[in-house]
């Protein structure tokens, strides 16, 4: 029998010696239990100290954005559907209970779950939805009254760790689905409710059963014992700690009841490994597997959860599908024998798949170069030990969909342009925003996705090239007295004679000169004699303010090399030049972050929408004009080989010396995408800006169905006819004449009208313009 | 072999009596809550308690308002002469590629406002629906819900909150010039004026054909000067005020 005797107590041993024998063994064993009671305090104070204070440091939780259902929405049903499947709504004939929804046609039933947001709780409701294409025709509760807006609770995209950390989601024992405390209790330690901590019976029966079998089989821990030994101790075998573990188990139970054990158990078990984070508690491992809130889990489930207590690595369903499911339903049955669940309900859990979500959909991928953006904009606020420990709620503008689209377009484009020699060893940066609001949506730092290294979309800094050049024509187009889109402008090769004495001779990509062309024509087909001319004319330093103005917060010497991109920017700062000129000259600073809470739901910090006016929108409603030719007829065209016609865009090719870096920057009126392209030694790649940042821009954009671009029209811009030979005023039914928007006073003369019947009235003029228009 | 803890017992025992413990319940309070997926709404914490996680299980209808009738947008009551939105499309210059240099030739792209848009509202653009409704009616569901909610929140005294469904609703409707007008206001009451005015110029890019709402922009933007300590704007703000009305 196992005589687990304290140490101390060794001395008491008879001696049928004389009687000072039986006095100093009486001595000793008092000395010894005084010992023993310190021992026992220095625990109890051990055990009371980690269990009554903070039992666990929590890493912060970082949230997508929630999706916003109404009627009119931009949504289509598919990706409505990868969001519910992200966030783990099961898919039942009717919805019933939160976390479900019912597909019928154009119509979803679902039941939201319900969360905390900063501004206030959004509950949790049954909602129906109806498409119509890729809108939402209307929203509305499955009676039929119509709701407003609806908010989903948002997706987890992950937390800020530091390395080797374990990770866990806090549950409460009432949190608990049905089935799981039953199935814990009768997997692991059937006399939990009976034992004070540690079971004399099951020591006994695990004896039995190794002797009997010769090697370890069982082992006699009770639930208490194994959340001493996880919470308080190494995992050093050895008799002295399986002694302290009994001693604390004893202590624990002293203390606390068994449903507190049992909760604090609940949260502390491992059970996985996630690279370098360590699963723990049933809270995370739920979310971890299954991508569903635990107390939605069903009974094979909880029966697979509870299975792999006992090996984490060996039972992962993800890595041993068959082992697990075997072990599932092993105690599926031991369930069925004690009498938890009936036959029938066993039976129908066994034919239940494991369950477990896919590797690569939405619920099990990771997405280090967002969340790296968000660590970096949280460290400017918080202390690490803030973040990694105090379990803080981190809700981001991060759009799972639109990043699943983003990687999508750079996996399929490199697959497409493999042929090119040398594409292998080119990488890739993406950065997504929403101009109207100026958040950072999607963000791609390496071309393989998941990958967490060098975020490119951040440090890869890198000559922009033509992106610079919107910076070159906006600067002459805010003085419209001098400059409009059809000013004349000349591609004609110069050289420029530098302070040090060294002349530039800058060329054109086509090493050609293109005569005399109006500047929107030099702006779209990307030609640099025009550009050096136009910004010589308006001065190097004016474009660099004007880079600044548009929110690079670089410096760059006034160089005039400068005109054609020899700055270097990061994508994430190219997005937030592009952003200024595609939201009418509003500059809006980055954001990933819209809020952070506490832990317990409290608001704690906001980052606000900020804005500042750094353009008249006149001159932006012009460059916007131009940027819009460049994907017309300029370098950007081939975007219309894929997008249809009516989606109006605007954008601008890049390509550095040698095609060292391949760039395209562009927007719709809800979008915002930076590409760039380019090796990490800066070797020169196959690609331009058009052959390969341009080709995922336009897969993604594909992908995306933005809005197309629609800038309203400023006061100050009018529209006036002119003729595309001279430039000069014409009118509207003249052969030929087009129209092109000019601010006020800038504009050409208006020519005579080419019909001598022409009506005099404007109305049938207007009448007739549109008619032309559409 | 039950002997080594009767010691152990005895001596807790002895040693429960001078330890002071609190007896009974652990005080939970673990620097997490219930998070993530599993934080239900119902999911406020009692000191001791665990709260009960069926509240928000049950389906509840929506409590956002649908329509309180508030019309907080413009003050002045100037809602209900405003006038309908026009809808023009703006188009940008029909030029098409020719070679190189060439000039502009004649050719037709379609404007980009026939993108397919089969909803009957426009979320991410200014109103179009035209008829002689006010400006405020003119707010679709959503915008509406959420300018309600803000209104509360602020008569509450919560600006942050406030605020952030405002900017909900900014993301709702982007261009809608009432969320950028109200944001303006809810910038100005948090005291920062120098946003105020930021705000009401964008809005005002929003703004065409609506001279109330102009007027009360220019309004706002007197203000936020006047409290930036810049009357000479404020004048100007407040002449541009008048002529919009």
């Amino acid at each position: 029998m196992t005589r687990s005797r304290s140490p101390r107590s060794r001395s008491k041993r008879p001696t049928g010696g004389p009687r000072r024998w039986l006095g100093w063994a009486l001595k000793l064993s008092l000395v010894g239990l005084v010992v023993l009671a310190g021992f026992a305090v220095y625990l109890d104070a051990i055990v009371q100290e980690k269990f009554s204070g903070k039992r666990w440091t929590i890493p912060a939780k970082v949230y997508a954005r929630p999706l916003e259902l109404f009627s009119g929405q931009k949504l289509s049903k598919n990706d409505f559907l990868t969001e519910l499947d992200a966030l783990g709504y099961r898919r039942e004939s009717v919805a019933n209970g939160p976390g479900a929804a019912a597909v019928n046609g154009n119509t979803v039933d679902l039941n939201t779950r319900g969360f905390q947001f900063y501004e206030g709780a959004e509950k949790a409701q049954a909602v129906r939805v109806r498409f119509s294409g890729d809108y939402v025709s209307e929203l509305s509760t499955p009676n039929g009254s119509k709701l407003p807006v609806v908010r989903l609770e948002p997706l987890l995209v992950g937390g800020l760790y530091p390395k080797n950390l374990e990770d866990r989601i806090l549950i409460n024992i009432d949190q608990v689905p049905p089935y799981l405390l039953e199935t814990l209790v009768a997997v692991e330690d059937r006399d939990f409710y009976q034992h004070f901590g540690v079971s004399p019976k099951s020591i006994a029966r695990a004896v039995w059963v190794n002797t009997s079998a010769g090697q370890m089989r069982q082992g006699g821990s009770t639930l208490t014992q194994q959340l001493v030994k996880n919470f308080f101790l190494t995992n050093e075998r050895s008799l002295s700690r399986k002694l302290t573990e009994a001693m604390m188990a004893l202590l624990l139970e002293l203390h606390y009841d068994k449903r507190e054990i049992l909760e604090a158990y609940l949260n502390e078990v491992f059970v996985g490994q996630d690279g370098q984070r360590a699963v723990h508690g049933f809270g995370l491992a739920s979310q971890f597997f299954f991508s569903q809130p635990l107390a939605e889990l069903k009974l094979h489930q909880v029966a697979l959860l509870v299975g792999m207590v006992k090996g984490p690595s060996a039972y992962n369903p993800r890595r041993y599908p068959e082992r697990a499911l075997e072990r599932r339903n092993l105690v599926l049955d031991l369930l069925e024998q004690q009498g938890v669940a009936t036959a029938e309900q066993v039976a129908a859990a066994k034919k239940m798949p494991l369950g477990v979500t896919k590797r690569g959909s939405l619920a099990d991928t990771s997405f280090p170069g967002f969340l790296d953006l968000v660590k970096r904009q949280l460290r400017e606020d918080y202390r690490d030990e803030d973040l990694t420990e105090e379990g803080l709620r981190i809700f981001t503008s991060f759009d799972p969909i639109l990043q699943m689209k983003a990687e999508a377009a750079v996996g399929e484009t490199f697959k497409r342009l493999a042929g090119r020699k040398g594409s292998d060893e080119v990488e890739a940066a993406m950065v997504v925003t929403n101009p109207e609001t100026g958040e950072v949506q999607a963000l791609i730092g390496s071309r393989l996705s998941g990958y967490a290294g060098f975020n490119r979309a951040l440090d890869a800094v890198r000559p922009i090239g033509s992106l610079i050049k919107p910076a070159v024509y906006l600067t002459a187009l805010e003085r419209p007295s001098q400059y409009t889109l059809t000013s004349w402008l000349s591609d004609e090769p110069l050289s420029i004679k530098g302070a040090d004495g060294q002349v530039w001779t800058p060329q054109n990509y086509d090493r050609r000169s293109h005569g005399t062309i109006f500047l929107f024509q030099s702006m779209m087909n990307s030609y640099n004699l025009g550009t050096v001319r136009l910004g010589q004319q308006v001065g190097v330093p004016n474009v660099l303010k004007t880079l600044a103005r548009l929110g690079v917060e670089r410096e760059f010497p006034a160089y005039p090399s400068m005109l054609l991109g020899a700055g270097a920017l990061s994508p994430m700062e190219v997005a937030t030049m592009y952003q200024t000129l595609a939201n009418g000259g509003f500059n809006t600073p980055m954001r990933g972050i819209r809020s952070v809470l506490t832990a317990q739901g409290e608001p704690l910090k906001r980052y606000p929408f900020q804005i500042q006016q750094r353009f008249d929108p006149g001159s932006i409603f012009l460059i916007q004009n131009a940027m819009q030719h460049v994907m017309r007829e300029g370098t950007g065209r081939s975007v219309y080989n894929v997008l249809p016609k009516n989606l109006a865009l605007a954008g601008k090719t890049g390509t550095s010396n040698d095609s060292r870096d391949s760039w395209f920057a562009g927007f719709s009126q809800d979008l915002l995408a930076v590409v760039w392209l380019g090796r990490d030694d800066n070797g020169k790649t196959p690609f331009t800006g058009a052959t390969g940042a341009l080709q995922v821009w336009t897969s993604f954009m594909s992908k995306a169905d933005p809005l197309p671009l629609d800038m309203p029209q400023p006061d100050n811009i009018v529209q006036a006819w002119i003729d595309p030979h001279t430039g000069q005023g014409s009118y509207a039914n003249c052969p030929g004449a087009v129209q092109m928007p000019y601010i006020r006073g800038s504009e050409p003369p208006a020519g005579a009208s080419c019909d001598a019947q022409a009506p005099a009235t404007g109305d049938a003029v207007m009448d007739w313009v549109k008619g032309w228009l559409n | 072999m039950k002997k080594w803890w009767v010691p152990a017992v005895s001596a807790l025992a002895l040693l429960n009596g001078c330890a002071n413990v609190p007896q009974g319940s652990i005080p939970v309070v673990d620097a997490g809550i219930p998070v993530s997926n599993s934080e239900r709404v119902s999911a406020q914490r009692a000191t001791n308690q665990y709260p009960q996680a069926t509240a928000a299980r049950a389906p509840q209808a929506q409590a956002i308002p649908q329509d309180s009738g508030v019309v907080v947008m413009i003050p002045g009551g100037g809602a209900a002469v405003s006038t309908p939105i026009s809808s023009e499309p703006f188009t940008p210059g029909p030029i098409t590629p020719g070679p190189a240099a060439a000039p502009i030739s004649t050719g037709s792209y379609t404007p980009s406002t026939s993108y397919s848009m089969p909803a009957p509202i426009t979320p991410s653009g200014i109103p179009s629906s035209n008829g002689g409704l006010a400006a405020d009616e003119q707010l679709d569901g959503p915008v509406l819900a959420l300018l309600t909610t803000a209104q509360q929140q602020q008569s509450s005294g919560d600006l942050n909150g406030a605020s952030s469904s405002l900017e909900r609703a900014q993301r709702v409707a982007p261009r809608e010039p009432q969320v950028l007008y109200r944001l303006a206001q809810v910038r100005m009451a948090q005291g920062d004026a120098a946003q105020a005015e930021q705000f009401a110029r964008r809005g005002l890019t929003f703004a065409s054909g609506r001279p109330d709402l102009q007027a009360s922009l220019w309004g706002l933007i007197a203000q936020a000067r006047e409290k930036q300590g810049d009357p000479a704007g404020a004048a100007l703000a407040r002449q541009k005020a008048k002529v919009s009305l």
